[in-house]
């Protein structure tokens, strides 16, 4: 594949990873992965279990540090170390897998908190965008609830409005639905693929082969810390090229049974 | 009397290490220190209004009217007052602390200013005099670490007289075992022993003394800095001289005094200690404290 | 007759207690307080600060806990004495009870933060706060509320420990009480209500801090934490 291509200073791409690299102890998690996402983009990252996925996800916004290798938000280099990594951090929203609402905060004050204490909204304005949020994901009714008294999917919706909330250029997903039980996943996918719509750019760890497949423009097939096979979705999970990536489709769906949402 | 040897070692080591790590103490301002545990009547203890009160408290109030300097009265743990003392936190100790030669290598000792000995303390009805209290086979209290806890230990158990000795941390769960006749007898120094007769309203007497002749001091750090023996002891010694000694005798250890009265004793009276005139004080506070007519200031 | 006698020596000794009272109270508030503000960047320190940091820290609480409180009482006291150093007996006791108890609440204060999930200060950072803003956001507000129900064993703890300050002078309750007792000789008397006014002040603490507990609880955290823990993350 042409990493050189892809990771070419182009306006149009929100994020750039090139060449990157992490290992933990002796164990090399990532191995030199080089992508680029254009703007308003969705990203498909699929994979085995323990191939580093998470490990790339929170690399990108340095919630892990990565050994070797550059990524750049638009024209700003993330892993230089004069960057304020916690300027990058507000354009960059993260969803994970368990959802992580601060758990002595309403919804309503998980989602105003960043913009109060990061943005330094006022209280006033804070409060309109957060419910501005929660009422996109569908839960403005929920603002007074605590995270203990909502249901998964609907912890996992306002942990994806906290993120929206501060207005990201570039929203991560780490496996946002693998901790709900099956009946919630629509309602979290479904959040998803309006903002896919809307023109959000976004890279998604899933096991969700439907959701990759109708809603992500690209679709990365990765494993042992490097990435096998990109292209678009139709063409990974009709053609692939490499038989790694035919025998992880059909294991998937043998596991989860279903590939279309 | 009281002379918790443990603890008094533990402290006083731990004082002493500490002061040798420190140095030297710095020059007083022209008031000095009294502490004083004041909870044993009738040498010190608090009244039911809450002030100071005893023989110990109102010498040294009139040792410093006579020999012009201030004091203040700090109520602290026996036990804590001789470290106290070497400490330079303290510039007097007075709380009946018997003169024993343990004390004198830490502290220097004031004249000795009263003779204890060990009263035997049995139940009124009991019939016991000095010498069946010591009866084998009998219980004995008293409190631990004290000349009359020795004393039973040397001169009855020692000589092969069969009796249980009872140690209490304080003499008066002694006493209070005693009227409930769960001991035979107490023994104890004399003049706590009087207040235990007068308070527990006939329940207990004195069947009889043994001469300990223990020798109470007024105490100082070692090599008396702020120069204060020669004017405790010459303040003592003013005192008999102008018959004030004899009345806080009177009015502390007499035969009809009842120590509840020292509350509005004290009160009535403190005044002429105010005005300089302690004779005047004692006079009156010894009779006050035995229910006679007294003038107040 | 004899009854009547005790019940009113008991009434006439209530002023003199509440003197007592007061001064315990006052002396295990001001404790409590210098220890809870030690304590808090004592278990910060332990858990997030840099290696030398964590050091000092875990030599600063294990050396007050092995301490005995007289010693260091008896210690500070009288060794500042020795300097020349006349510190009152009272202040000397609040910062030396309170030293004591810092060390004490620290680990309260730790286990709370060692529950706190890892995954709430990585959401913090991922929103771009800095380390103390996700500290101060995230984590206090949710360990000290974790850290209530250890307070409540605290309260009670320090309250009984204060009667050691007589060992310097201050005259707090037990004291009070011991001097009625040696004055009137009805010892049993004197300190069965003693202990009654114990009892009364530490049940008053603990409802109290009960109080607040509930006052602050949320859902899934605290006393509903092991039942939820599964279910909030
Ligand atoms: N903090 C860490 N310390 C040590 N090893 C780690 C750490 N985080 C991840 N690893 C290891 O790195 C490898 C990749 O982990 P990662 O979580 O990135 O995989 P993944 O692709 O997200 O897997 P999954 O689908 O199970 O989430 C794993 O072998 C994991 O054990
Ligand atoms: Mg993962």
């Amino acid at each position: 594949m042409s990493s050189e291509y892809k990771v070419s200073s182009e306006a149009s791409f929100v994020v750039r990873v090139a060449d990157l690299h992490k290992r933990y102890g002796s164990e090399e998690v990532l191995k030199g992965v080089s992508f680029a996402v254009r703007q308003g983009e969705a990203l498909a990252i699929i994979g085995p279990s323990g191939t580093g996925k998470s490990t790339l996800l929170r690399c990108i916004n340095r919630l892990t540090e990565p050994d070797r290798g550059r990524i750049w938000l638009e024209n700003t280099e993330i892993t230089n170390a004069k960057t304020d990594i916690n300027k990058i951090r507000q354009q960059i929203g993260f969803v994970f897998q368990d959802f992580n609402l601060f758990a002595h905060l309403t919804a309503l004050d998980n989602v105003r908190l960043g913009l109060t204490k990061v943005k330094k909204l006022s209280l006033k304005e804070a409060t309109e965008r957060a419910m501005i949020e929660l009422r996109r994901v569908g839960l403005a009714e929920q603002a007074q609830k605590y995270p203990a008294q909502l249901s998964g999917g609907q912890q996992q919706r306002v942990s994806i409005a906290r993120a929206l909330a501060m207005d990201p250029k570039l929203m991560l997903f780490d496996e946002p639905t693998s901790a709900l039980d099956p009946e919630l996943i629509g309602e979290v996918l479904h959040v998803m693929q309006d903002l896919a719509d809307e023109g959000m750019t976004m890279i998604v760890v899933t096991h969700e082969m439907g959701f990759a497949r109708s809603v992500c423009d690209e679709v990365i097939f990765m494993e042992k810390g490097v990435i096998v096979e990109q292209g678009p979705p139709e063409q990974i999970f009709t053609q692939p090229k490499q038989p790694r990536t035919q025998q992880f489709l059909s294991k998937i769906s043998e596991l989860y049974g279903r590939t279309s949402s | 009397m009281r002379s918790r040897v443990r603890w008094f070692v533990a402290v006083g080591l731990l004082a002493l290490v500490v002061g040798m790590i420190g140095g030297v103490p710095q020059a007083q301002t022209q008031a000095f220190k009294v502490c004083s545990d004041i909870a044993w009547p009738p040498f010190e203890w608090v009244d039911a209004r809450g002030q100071f009160v005893g023989f110990d408290l109102d010498v040294m109030r009139i040792v410093a009217l006579l020999k012009g300097y201030r004091i203040d009265i700090q109520n602290l743990a026996f036990d804590s007052i001789i470290p106290a003392v070497v400490a330079g936190q303290c510039d007097i100790g007075a709380s009946g602390f018997t003169i024993t030669e343990e004390r004198k290598r830490v502290v220097d000792f004031s004249d000795p200013y009263w003779e204890s000995n060990q009263a035997v303390l049995v139940h009124a009805a009991s019939g016991l005099n000095i010498i069946t209290a010591f009866k084998a086979g009998q219980i004995i209290g008293a409190q631990r670490g004290t000349t009359g806890a020795d004393w039973v230990e040397q001169n009855v158990i020692k000589q092969g007289i069969n009796v249980t000795l009872r140690l209490y941390e304080t003499y008066p769960l002694a006493e209070q075992d005693l009227i409930n006749r769960r001991i035979h007898a107490v023994v104890e120094d004399e003049p706590a022993a009087k207040v235990a007769v007068k308070t527990s309203r006939g329940a207990l007497k004195i069947a009889g003394m043994i001469n300990t002749e223990e020798l109470f001091g007024f105490l100082v750090r070692k090599g008396d800095p702020n120069r204060l023996l020669p004017r405790i002891n010459d303040g003592m010694k003013e005192m008999k001289r102008k018959g004030i000694w004899n009345n806080l005798i009177e009015a502390y250890f007499g035969v009809d005094v009842n120590l509840d009265r020292v509350a509005q004793c004290y009160a009535d009276l403190k005044g002429w200690l105010d005005r300089n005139q302690p004779e005047a004080y004692a006079e009156n506070l010894a009779a006050c404290m035995s229910g006679q007519t007294y003038r107040r200031p | 007759m004899q009854r009547l006698e005790k019940l009113e020596l008991i009434w006439q000794s209530l002023p003199l207690l509440g003197e007592g009272v007061l001064v315990t109270m006052t002396l295990t508030i001001s404790l409590l307080g210098v220890g809870l503000l030690l304590g808090i960047p004592v278990a910060l320190g332990q858990a997030y600060g840099p290696r030398p940091v964590r050091l000092l820290m875990s030599s600063y609480e294990r050396f007050f806990r092995a301490m005995p409180i007289l010693v260091l009482l008896i210690v500070c006291f009288y060794g500042l004495g020795f300097w020349g150093i006349y510190v009152p007996a009272f202040g000397t006791a609040v910062v030396v009870f309170g030293l004591h108890s810092s060390a004490y609440q620290s680990q309260i204060f730790r286990g709370a933060i060692q529950a706190i999930k890892e995954g709430q200060l990585l959401a913090a950072r991922a929103l771009g706060m800095s380390r103390l803003q996700a500290i101060r956001y995230i984590v206090l507000p949710q360990a000290l509320r974790l850290s209530l129900p250890g307070w409540s064993n605290e309260y009670s703890g320090v309250l009984k420990d204060t009667s050691f300050v007589f060992a310097i002078g201050v005259t707090e309750l037990t004291r009070q009480g011991w001097q009625i007792a040696m004055r009137t000789r009805e010892i049993f008397l004197v300190f069965i209500t003693v202990a009654v006014i114990y009892l009364i002040l530490t049940y008053l603490g603990t409802w109290l801090l009960e109080r607040i507990e509930r006052r602050l609880s949320v859902p899934g955290l605290a006393g509903q934490r092991r039942e939820e823990h599964g279910r909030v993350i």
